[in-house]
């Protein structure tokens, strides 16, 4: 017990030494991972909502009026044959009329205006691999029942495009700001098994273990880590509680992203936070333990 | 207490540090270490405590066979010796009584034991008055005064002092000789290097003349000649 009180003592009896550089760590540490908390998040929320339309419709074609709905049938049959398609429903213009109003229910200007015999029938298209809408729209080109095709693919894949290069370039400033907070760790820990060099003979030759004269540093390192992390996560689960009532949530994105990933995500960074001061401190003061 | 047997201590860059030395020191004796500065006093010594490892021969101190005691197992070996150095080694920021009660705390007594355990040594090594001083306030025999009760904290069954008196003037070492030697009677083995050949002459112990690594002679009640 006396032993645990002269660690943790000493643990912030270092700290006191260099006041400005803990607090340079901490800061390092706190960018760090909180560049990996929201850029983890928001890749899950993407993930979330491409999932969602993944599992919509993944090809829609528009259909050619002038011709007979029995081509429309023929269509319809030779797609459901495809062993790419899991489901194809087919779209009256009567449909697509109650479709339109319902979409456009806050505009009923645009509504009385619209001349909805101009609204196509159409084949909606539901794939086993998304992916694959590329497949359809070579077979269906050039048919003469269709008029125009559309896939999400497209779009989707063009997000996720974008999404990964902002996943990328947040990560590798991840990695150089935490990086920063590494060698910012190991030297302030070296400056303090400096300037308490003549402590650490004198325990070494009283027979102290290494181990005993390694945990206040260790005790540091682990600490300003924690803290910069912790101070993370409370701004990462702020950014994200002031997203879900934002703009963007109601429009596009669905900001949500389940609590058991928050948590996971959460208890891995302060797990990550624990052994980056545990390797920080290892490195920091193994030259002034073996002099 | 310590048995040596065709002990070889070689640097890198092949300077011979000690050839061939053999001896041993029974519980409870008073030995003085003598030679030349550089004929292996220190290095004697530091074989004993671990901090050089021998190249060649077997060591044996206080029952434990440390010829090739693990890293990890040296602190226990510590734990059992008490170390004095030329240079007391003092925290420049504590008090005497910080300094000595620094021991025990590492040692993991609790706080009323420190500081019972702490009054008692300095009332065995006579620093009531300089309780409260900074070493910057204490004189050069105070210094090693206190670095010997530091050392006293673990109740180690033996004492190995470097050149505790190479820094004070002919009183002040009689007066560290003295608290040594009555350390020594308390039932403390003792072990004490020097070149002070007044020291030695006077006190008629046993001697072991060290020179250029080599153990000249080993005398009961030997003479620095």
């Amino acid at each position: 017990m006396n032993k645990l009180s002269y660690v943790v003592k000493n643990t912030f009896i270092n700290m006191r030494r260099n006041p400005l550089l803990v607090i340079a760590t901490m800061l390092a540490v706190l960018v760090s991972s909180f560049l990996v908390f929201t850029t983890l998040s928001g890749r899950a929320v993407v993930e979330n909502n491409t999932s969602r339309w993944q599992n919509g419709v993944h090809v829609v074609i528009f259909l050619d009026d002038r011709v007979t709905t029995t081509a429309h049938k023929q269509l319809q049959d030779s797609l459901e044959s495809y062993p790419e398609v899991r489901m194809v429903d087919y779209f009256s213009k009567s449909e697509a009329t109650e479709e339109f109003k319902f979409l456009f229910k806050d505009q009923p200007e645009l509504v009385q205006e619209v001349d909805f015999e101009i609204l196509p029938s159409s084949l909606r298209v539901n794939l086993n691999d998304p992916s694959d809408y590329q497949l359809i729209i070579e077979r269906m080109e050039g048919n003469p029942a269709v008029k125009e095709i559309r896939a999400s693919g497209e779009a989707i894949d063009r997000l996720l495009s974008l999404t990964n290069t902002l996943v990328i370039s947040a990560s590798v400033f991840a990695v150089l700001i935490a990086f920063a907070a590494f060698i910012l760790i190991i030297n302030t820990l070296r400056l303090t098994a400096y300037a308490k060099r003549r402590e650490i003979k004198i325990m070494k030759t009283l027979g102290a273990s290494s181990t005993y004269i390694r945990l206040p540093f260790i005790f540091e390192a682990i600490f300003e880590s924690l803290v910069g992390t912790c101070i993370a996560i409370g701004f990462g689960w702020g950014v994200i509680q002031y997203s879900k009532g934002s703009v963007i949530s109601e429009s596009i994105f669905d900001i949500t992203i389940s609590d058991t990933y928050l948590i996971n995500l959460t208890l891995g960074l302060i797990l990550c936070s624990v052994l980056f001061g545990l390797f920080a401190s290892f490195i920091g003061i193994r030259k002034a333990l073996n002099e | 207490m310590i048995k040596l047997e065709n002990v070889s201590l070689v640097f890198q860059g092949g300077s011979v540090a000690l050839s061939n030395v053999s001896t041993s020191i029974s519980e409870g004796e008073f030995v003085y270490l003598i030679g030349p500065s550089g004929s292996g006093k220190s290095s004697f010594l530091k074989l004993l405590y671990k901090e050089y490892f021998a190249t060649k021969g077997s060591i044996e101190v206080v029952d434990m066979d440390i010829t090739s005691l693990p890293k990890w197992k040296i602190p226990v070996l510590r734990r059992k010796l008490g170390i004095v150095t030329q240079e007391p080694q003092l925290l420049e920021d504590r008090t005497t009584f910080e300094n000595i009660s620094f021991a025990l705390e590492i040692l993991g007594y609790d706080s009323k034991e420190i500081e019972q355990k702490t009054s008692t040594l300095i009332d065995l090594v006579e620093l009531h008055e300089s309780v409260y001083k900074f070493p910057y306030q204490l004189s050069g025999g105070e210094q090693t005064r206190v670095s010997i009760a530091r050392a006293l904290a673990s109740n180690p069954l033996l004492l190995l002092c470097d050149e505790p008196t190479g820094n004070l003037d002919p009183d002040l070492s009689i007066q560290i000789t003295t608290l040594l030697e009555k350390i020594n009677r308390a039932g403390t083995t003792v072990i004490m290097a020097t070149h002070d050949s007044s020291i030695v002459n006077r006190r008629k112990k046993r001697v072991l003349q060290l020179k250029d690594g080599k153990l000249m002679s080993d005398a009961a009640e030997g003479r620095y000649i």
